[in-house]
């Protein structure tokens, strides 16, 4: 079934490896991530910027990726939360998520953990205040933010200085 | 007894790594060969006949597979609660905006949504009613004129009135008249989304065999199957639903939801076809708690005893039954002990959405309002607010409002706690208030099953059918693991769908710890009695000389002696009973409450109104706490839910329109404005439930309101009676501006008063 829009093609890096896609001019990022590559880990909450529940990091900044056009990563790296893991060693942002109880529908989860390590990627020792800043970007419904906000303290602590 | 070594540890969710991963399947994330995409048609009237809809233009665009409307699939009424008064589509007319009127398969979304633009409806507009107190009037217009041909009809319905219930004790009218002081009030609360983040989502495919699978977020699958074969008109046993993880529902989640529509393309098209609300969808095509209007009068003696409660509860409902009016009985008298009372709750239809369930629907509403009434009667009577509280409050023993005594509880324990914790009663800086508010609920009931097995390897299956909602899965887990004496890691918890697992109750109401867990410790104590007895037979001892801990089955005095329970599972291959398999059934719990007290600091901006919250401490009886990272996880997320409906949250609809169907305009909280959350876990174990847990997930969304409205009186000394507390409101209180008119009307008040009736308790929701 041939589309009516014309597709442009798009190359961009993600999670390391290189990807050549085609897309149509509209669509975006998230959209891209999930539909074409089925990198499901990054959701779709609002489609409008204001969840966060689509965040990745994007040249070493976090950003909404329902507001990021596909075609406007041409040539730029993206992160998703399936890029963090090593092998089965979980990143320690991830690995603080679960232990200390950051977890809960797990929905807003990988734009929480994008988002922090957005914020951690450029302040690597904040204070409680800047983390809720940092995430103040993030709508979680189920945690209250309380264990979220510890988690990504002790995710700092655990990390070394120049954050991966 | 084996030494408890698995209850009380704060194991990581079982299903955290995959979630933390992005590895986790919501429904979503399921992407089918060959699959079609759904969008639904709404309509654009709050109340209209349709007199037709032309679908031809948008069947002949190029990818469209499929439309449909009411006139092709079977006419069929169900309904959310007891009277059956929707259908899948609207068929003669449209009651509110929304309202699905035809859908359409596509081979991708953009096409979809092009050919809903190319279907032509023509509407002829009726009388539309928005307000549940113009609904009310005689002369209003009717929202179902076929009310009393509804299934489900209850004698006492008419009008626009779809249910009354009442409840009453004592002479109410004798203790008024000899109580020492009478206070009326009215509170009015706001339309109130539950905000989860996972918008609705299904995919329907029919197998090659026509069985009809639905992957679909929900948290009652069995529920939802049984509702589509209603609708479909087809057998049960040809449905599975497959409960994929689930990202958020409180509620509005607990029943059939937009399932129906792909299922019905996908019978079309012999495609597999998927639908994803969007944002503005989960409010225009999923009901979420509608206002109400809550009249409370109160008799109190001198000494602070509360003689007396009346109550009149109004429920917009919306335009068919949803959720929350027994709420207006169940919770009117608050969890104090008054010996006469009459209460009374309406559910009202308007054409609007109707209002769906949203964590304990609406005792948030009733408890704002009892709790902000409970501080203005002590303000007024000069009694400290939280010495009255303690002073009326339900001990064990006193009657329960459904019938039944009030078992022991830890509610005492909570107004100690708090106050210990907060600091009461304190001199606060200037601006600074501080509130108080004490919550109660039930744990839940419920159909419940389990069954449970032991691998060859000693490993543990356990198999149930709840959906994991709370972080359920690994407390349920937690209870096979100590009933059995295995390490948490031996047990594995079953991914299921409704063909694997044996009927349970949805995962609402706060049942699941305290009824499927049950289910859950019986199953694994049916197990362990059945390797008992197998050991008992080839050791050549009594079973009562056998002890189960450690992963082994042994003899209590001579711990050499015994076996893994890996090899009793293999020496019951060949045994007279065959495998060990331990199951579990059962359909209601005894009555174990759950009392929760908040108290809030906050600090109010005298120029703008705004309100910050300084401190938030609550104390909950949890009875005993399983895992108590999972129930603070609770605790804590039910708190900051109640913090956006005492704030920031408003779904605000003018004429039956949702004005603001976007999370840019309807605000839930963010992580700067809320403070760390102070828990203080109470426990006092119930009789019954799994190791004496009670329920846990809803009661800390219901004190916020009004712990933050009486901290507000205390801060600059105005009384906010209506939600959400704004700045707004606050301001022109200051300024000593007439707020808008809250109270009832007193001739629909002399009119809405009646004598008191038997009560009818409706289902959860």
């Amino acid at each position: 079934m041939e589309s009516r829009i014309m597709k442009h093609s798009v190359r961009l890096t993600i999670n390391g490896e290189p990807y050549e896609l085609l897309v149509e001019p509209y669509c975006s990022l998230l959209d891209m991530l999930r539909d074409q590559l089925h990198l499901t880990g990054t959701k779709k909450g609002c489609d409008e910027g204001d969840c966060g529940a689509c965040t990745v990091v994007l040249q070493g900044k976090a950003v909404t990726s329902c507001m990021v056009l596909a075609l406007d990563a041409r040539d730029r790296e993206v992160v998703t939360v399936e890029g963090l893991a090593r092998g089965d060693r979980l990143h320690p942002i991830q690995d603080a998520f679960v232990r200390y109880g950051g977890v809960q529908c797990g929905y807003c989860t990988p734009g929480l953990i994008m988002a922090a390590l957005g914020l951690l990627l450029e302040n690597p020792h904040p204070t409680e205040e800047d983390v809720r800043f940092g995430i103040g970007g993030n709508l979680c419904r189920c945690t209250g933010y309380a264990k979220v906000v510890q988690a990504i303290l002790k995710a700092a602590e655990a990390m070394p200085a120049a954050a991966s | 007894m084996a030494e408890e070594k698995v209850l009380g540890r704060n194991f990581p969710r079982v299903d955290a790594a995959d979630k933390v991963s992005g590895r986790s399947q919501y429904a979503g994330d399921v992407y089918l060969t060959g699959m079609l995409m759904c969008k639904i048609l709404k309509s654009t009237r709050s109340h209209a006949r349709i007199l037709s809809i032309d679908t031809s233009k948008a069947e002949r665009l190029p990818g469209v597979r499929a439309v449909i409307t009411g006139q092709d699939i079977p006419d069929v009424h169900f309904g959310s609660g007891a009277v059956k008064d929707r259908r899948v589509f609207a068929l003669e007319k449209v009651r509110y905006v929304g309202e699905p009127l035809a859908a359409v398969a596509a081979v991708d979304e953009m096409t979809a949504l092009e050919a809903l633009d190319l279907i032509h409806v023509e509407y002829e507009d009726l009388p539309a009613v928005a307000d549940p107190i113009e609904a009310l009037k005689p002369a209003a217009p009717l929202v179902h004129e076929d009310l009393p041909r509804y299934e489900g009809y209850a004698a006492g319905m008419g009008g626009n009135v779809c249910t009354i219930l009442d409840s009453a004790r004592g002479d109410v009218d004798k203790a008024f008249a000899q109580a020492d002081h009478v206070f009326e009030d009215t509170f009015r609360s706001q339309g109130i989304n539950q905000g989860y983040l996972e918008p609705m989502a299904c995919v329907a495919n029919i197998d090659p065999s026509g069985r009809i699978s639905v992957w679909t977020s929900t948290q009652g699958p069995y529920q939802v199957r049984a509702a589509l074969a209603a609708v479909l008109r087809m057998p049960m046993a040809r449905i599975r639903i497959i409960p994929m993880e689930l990202g958020g529902g409180f509620g509005a989640k607990l029943r059939l939801c937009l399932e129906p529509y792909p299922v019905f393309l996908s019978l079309k098209t012999g495609r597999p076809v998927k639908l994803i609300a969007t944002r503005e969808e989960v409010f225009t095509l999923s009901g979420f708690r509608l206002p109400t209007i809550i009249y409370l009068k109160t008799g109190v003696m001198q000494d602070g005893t509360i003689v007396a409660r009346e109550a009149i509860s109004i429920f917009d409902m919306g335009a068919y039954l949803g959720a929350g009016v027994q709420s207006g009985v169940s919770h009117t008298i608050g969890p104090y002990n008054i010996p006469n009372h009459r209460v009374r709750s309406y559910a009202v239809y308007t054409n609007k959405i109707w209002a769906g369930s949203y964590r304990a629907s609406g005792v948030a509403d009733v408890t704002f309002a009892v709790e902000s009434h409970t501080d203005i009667i002590a303000r007024k009577l000069g009694l400290d607010a939280w010495e009255f509280r303690m002073q009326n409050a339900l001990k064990e023993g006193d009657m329960a409002i459904q019938g039944g005594r009030i078992p022991r509880n830890g509610l005492r324990q909570t107004l100690e706690a708090v106050k210990e914790r907060m600091g009461w009663p304190r001199k606060s800086a200037a601006g600074h208030g501080v509130g108080l508010a004490l919550c109660q609920w039930r744990s839940g009931s419920g159909p419940s099953t389990a069954s449970i097995s032991i691998q060859e390897d000693g490993t543990v299956s356990l198999l149930t059918g709840s959906v994991d909602i709370t972080g359920t899965d690994t407390v349920l887990a937690q209870i096979a693991a100590e009933a059995l004496g295995v390490d948490m890691d031996q047990v594995v918890i079953a991914r299921r769908d409704t063909d694997l697992a044996p009927f349970t109750g949805p995962s609402g109401g706060s049942r699941i710890t305290y009824s499927q867990g049950k289910a859950v410790q019986m199953a694994a104590e049916d197990a362990k009695r059945k390797l008992i007895a197998l050991a008992a037979e080839h050791l050549q001892v009594l079973p009562a000389a056998l002890a189960c801990a450690g992963g082994r089955v042994y003899v209590a005095d001579n711990t050499e002696r015994g076996y893994a329970l890996g090899q009793v599972a293999r020496l019951s291959l060949t045994s007279k009973a065959g495998p060990i398999l331990g199951t579990a059934s059962l359909s209601a719990m005894p009555f174990a409450p759950v009392f929760n007290t908040q108290a809030v600091e906050v600090k109010v901006d005298q120029d703008t109104g705004m309100v910050r919250i300084v401190r938030f401490v609550q104390a909950q009886d949890v009875g005993v706490a399983i895992n108590p990272m999972a129930v603070e996880g609770q605790i804590e997320g039910g708190a900051v839910q109640g913090i956006g409906r005492a704030l920031s949250e408003e779904v605000v609809i003018r004429d039956g329109r949702i004005l603001n169907p976007s999370l840019t305009t309807y605000l839930m909280p963010l992580a700067p404005e809320i403070p760390a959350i102070e828990n203080v876990l109470v426990e006092v174990p119930t009789e019954e439930g799994p190791f004496g847990a009670r329920a846990v997930a809803e009661p800390p969304g219901f004190g916020p309101p009004a712990a933050i409205a009486n901290a507000i009186e205390d801060a600059v000394g105005v009384r906010i009676k209506e939600l959400p507390l704004s700045a707004d409101k606050i301001l022109r209180a200051l300024h000593g501006e007439p707020l808008p008119e809250v109270e009832l009307e007193l001739a629909l008040l002399r009119e809405l008063r009646g004598a008191g009736g038997p009560i009818q308790w409706a289902g959860s929701g």
